[in-house]
């Protein structure tokens, strides 16, 4: 029993890793764009879907498919940002927080029906990373797939908080997250960060999609729960705060799957993890109605 | 009420009456199913576009109705007509509950906690196969015992004149106006008097049971009911509806679903690509007409013909 | 207890604080019918935070506020609006894509058993008075700065209210509709509407009021007759800062 536990809470760690990066990404694009991306999720899966076709046609080693797969992520985030949000920016439109509302349910909607076509109903497997499983101490053991996910997972966290931290791009996100205004007065073209902040927060959850990808396999509705999971997590870590998301990720990915360990009934395990992790959600609504979105800078912590 | 809108509505109180003895089966069934979209796409424009409340949940309340006539048909032996009316009152009831749970929060927060609900109650309604039949769905009894869908028709018919006709007195009327007071501004709403906690249940009671309605209309009529009603695709294709014929009118979220459904039905040679032609028209609607395509189209129709209409009279009068 | 009628409106030991600090530090201050107060104090003193705590619009953290008498505890906007305490905003809130009589049917709507076609005239009267009455049916978001002012004041009156309290109604006003502004302040007062009025302008106060209170860092510093009030070195003394 304490390995079974033990096991999903190497599990719950994985799940809470690639949480981390959805839900960073969605942070980000809120802290800028001033948006909650309600298609986040099909972007994810976008991701992986990416990932599958650059190792399946083009040949690209797993490994490397990742990083091509988080750039066409980014490059096509960038597209569907030109494309659908510049609406956001302008002075004319009026309610700006209902238009991004339906304008980017109704892109999940759009996505996830077009998944269907072009990658067709049935779940996808790619390649693994690294065949077989690690064997820990006891009777543990766990698939390489699973700590290639985590390792890579946590290196792109690192990556991305360099990237916030240290580079002239990140400090002008930040600048941005914090006012607009000032960050235009100083000279930073706004209208580029968006794109930016779009793409960035694309590229990461497509980076999970793809790295996901060889545990899970793929579907077009793989989105909906790590969608409405990111919510979760943005809204428990405290906006903005990466390291705060990322406590908050990897705590509700433990807890979700030991949740699972302990429900009496192991055959709804599954099915309720999700439902807990909304219902989590619920409660945390319920008791800070603004969420955690209510603060609008970005920490880069 | 003026003249074009009244002919418009003759032509189509007519147009209704006959529709069975013009079509086929097949397309009866279409305009079956179209009119029971009709009335969740227009619950959901009361809530959302009238009351600025923009709940992704509505379709949880379909399912709140559906299986609530048909746990009560196949565990109780209730009868359905009674049943209907349990399920109508649950999603009521449920509806005033999450009205009430989510009167602190707006915008984003109220839209994710509402999908959250709905998405907890599916995922609920896929687990608990003993009492639900899980995601295989479960059979509901038929309500009426005829070969064909005419009294189906005509009862969702009625169902849909009631409902909307009820909403469209409730919009015109003081309440109406205090749903789009507090959607414009909460604070200067309860300046003004106006009961703001009273009128955001309200408003979310009456949307509720109207979705909860088309859930108890959409259980005996399928004769199986999935928990796929209440997926996430599926207020998708609602809110798609409510937005082409324009968000805040409640005839033009009828002429939405009609139009959608039918269309949908139309490309099904093409399968798959109609979904993602909805997709595409709902982005392209909100994109580059934030007011829908059909009211507006109609109110220019309507600028357009009523001085022509002016001009026959006085031709006539002389 | 003097002359038997209880005050209006009355703040008693009335406290709020954000974090740590009090934006209103117990305040004790009481108005009476028919009177016309004028209640100043340097940027973050207080006022606002003060009206929002008398008109329901936040919740109380020590302290109480009686209306007519009566302890008024945990009773929502709506409600005070419903007792005759009306209220306008330093930022002007209407509701913007509705039109202009539209704005001002809703609080007269809102009042038990109103009926439509008196309210509708109600409101023309209130309009035609303001200088509003050929924009009726404009949306209220198309009208002018200070046509808003105006409007948010008319949809105030709607409620027929016994006490008003206005947020810096002069802000961002011109001299001639602020000459305007105080003559519809001082036509409603003879009327017998009791009006709690914030400003900076001071002149315009001045011109106004026949009793000021000061507050400073959420205290009430001063409160007297206009001419003593303004020989109060306290007073001063908060206003130059040191
Ligand atoms: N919602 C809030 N959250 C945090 N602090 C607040 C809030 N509202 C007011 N404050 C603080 O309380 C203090 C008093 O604010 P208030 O708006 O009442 O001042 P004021 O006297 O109306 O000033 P002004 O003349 O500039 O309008 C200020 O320090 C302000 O920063
Ligand atoms: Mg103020």
């Amino acid at each position: 029993m304490l390995d079974y536990i033990l096991i999903q809470a190497a599990n719950g760690l994985v799940i809470g890793v690639m949480f981390a990066l959805i839900a960073t990404g969605l942070t980000i694009i809120f802290s800028i764009l001033k948006i909650v991306n309600f298609a986040h999720g099909e972007i994810y899966m976008m991701g992986g879907y990416f990932g599958y076709y650059v190792i399946t046609l083009l040949g690209v080693p797993p490994f490397p498919a990742v990083l091509v797969a988080m750039a066409i992520t980014f490059l096509f985030s960038i597209g569907l940002e030109r494309g659908l949000l510049t609406p956001l920016y302008s002075p004319r439109i009026e309610r700006k927080a209902d238009y991004g509302i339906l304008i980017t349910f109704g892109l999940s909607v759009f996505l996830r029906n077009i998944a269907i076509i072009l990658f067709g109903p049935f779940p996808l497997r790619p390649p693994s990373f690294i065949e077989g499983s690690l064997a820990v101490f006891g009777g543990l053991m766990i698939s390489y797939d699973r700590l290639v996910a985590a390792g890579g997972g946590l290196l792109l966290l690192v990556a991305l908080i360099w990237f916030l931290n240290r580079t002239v791009w990140g400090q002008a996100l930040n600048a941005v997250s914090q006012s607009r205004e000032s960050a235009s007065i100083v000279g930073i073209n706004s209208e580029r960060m968006y794109m930016l902040a779009f793409g960035v927060g694309g590229a990461l959850a497509g980076g999970a999609g793809a790295l996901i990808a060889p545990i899970y396999s793929l579907s077009p509705s793989m989105g909906l729960v790590p969608d409405t999971q990111a919510f979760v997590i943005v809204i428990l870590g405290g906006l903005g705060s990466v390291s705060g998301t990322i406590i908050a990720a990897l705590l509700l990915g433990i807890s979700q799957n030991l949740f699972i360990a302990l429900l009496p009934d192991p055959s709804r395990g599954p099915s309720y993890a999700n439902a807990f992790g909304l219902f989590i959600m619920m409660l945390v609504l319920l008791f800070r109605p603004t969420g955690i979105f209510g603060r609008h800078a970005v920490a880069m912590d | 009420m003026r003249a074009p809108d009244l002919a418009l509505v003759a032509v189509l109180a007519l147009l209704a009456a006959a529709f069975p003895f013009l079509v086929n089966a097949y397309w009866l069934h279409v305009m079956i199913i179209a009119m029971m979209f009709a009335i969740m796409a227009a619950s959901w424009s009361l809530l959302a576009g009238h009351a600025g409340q923009f709940s992704f949940g509505h379709m949880g309340f379909v399912s709140v109705g559906g299986y609530t006539a048909g746990l009560l048909a196949h565990f109780l032996g209730l009868p359905l007509p009674l049943g209907m009316l349990a399920g109508v009152l649950a999603a009521a009831l449920v509806g005033c509950i999450i009205g009430w749970t989510c009167l602190r929060m707006s915008g984003p927060y109220l839209a994710i906690f509402t999908m959250a609900f709905s998405e907890v109650l599916r995922i609920t309604i896929v687990t608990e196969v003993e009492v639900t039949g899980g995601a295989g769905g479960m059979s509901v009894p038929q309500l009426f015992h005829a070969r064909t869908d005419l009294p189906y028709y005509y009862l969702i018919l009625a169902l849909l004149v009631v409902s909307v006709g009820g909403m469209m007195l409730v919009v015109a009327s003081r309440w109406g106006l205090f749903f789009r007071a507090i959607r414009e501004n909460e604070q200067a709403a309860a300046a003004a008097g106006v009961k703001v906690t009273r009128f955001r249940i309200l408003a979310f009671a009456i949307a509720s049971s109207l979705a909860g309605l088309a859930g108890t209309f959409y259980a005996p009529y399928i004769g199986i009911l999935t928990p796929d009603i209440g997926s996430q695709d599926q207020m998708g294709l609602v809110v798609a509806m409510a937005i082409v014929g324009g968000m805040e009118s409640l005839p033009g979220a009828v002429a939405g679903a009609i139009s959608v459904e039918f269309l949908i039905q139309a490309l099904r040679s093409y399968g798959q690509w109609r979904l993602v032609l909805f997709g595409a028209l709902l982005l392209f609607t909100m994109r580059f007409a934030r007011n829908g395509l059909l009211a507006p189209a109609w109110l220019r129709l309507r600028s357009l013909a009523a001085p022509r209409a002016a001009a026959l009279a006085k031709e006539a009068v002389r | 207890m003097m002359n038997g009628t209880p005050p209006l409106i009355e703040a008693i030991g009335l406290a709020k604080h954000f974090g740590g600090i009090f934006a209103v530090d117990h305040l004790d201050f009481e108005v009476h019918a028919g009177e016309l107060v004028g209640l100043i104090g340097p940027n973050g003193s207080g006022k606002t935070t003060t009206i929002n705590l008398l008109t329901g619009h936040l919740r109380i953290d020590g302290g109480g506020v009686r209306v007519r008498g009566q302890p008024v505890a945990g009773l929502p906007a709506s409600g005070f609006a419903g007792l005759g305490v009306g209220r306008t905003f330093q930022i002007t809130q209407l509701f913007s894509r509705m039109s202009v009589l539209e704005n001002m049917l809703v609080p007269g709507l809102a009042r038990p058993h109103a009926h439509k076609t008196h309210v509708t005239r109600e409101a023309r009267r209130h309009l035609e008075f303001l200088g509003l009455a050929a924009l009726e049916s404009l949306a209220a978001k198309n009208l002018s700065g200070g046509q808003q002012k105006l409007l948010e004041l008319g949809r105030a009156l709607m409620l027929n209210p016994a006490l008003l309290f206005l947020d810096e109604p002069f802000a961002g006003v011109n001299p001639y509709l602020r000459d305007e502004i105080i003559r519809f302040v001082q036509t409603l007062h003879e009327e017998g509407r009791t009006f709690v009025i914030v400003d900076h302008d001071l002149d315009a106060i001045q011109r106004l009021v026949h009793r000021l209170v000061v507050m400073s860092r959420g205290k009430k510093i001063a409160d007297g007759p206009l001419a003593s009030v303004r020989e109060n070195q306290d007073v001063i003394k908060a206003y130059s800062g040191t």
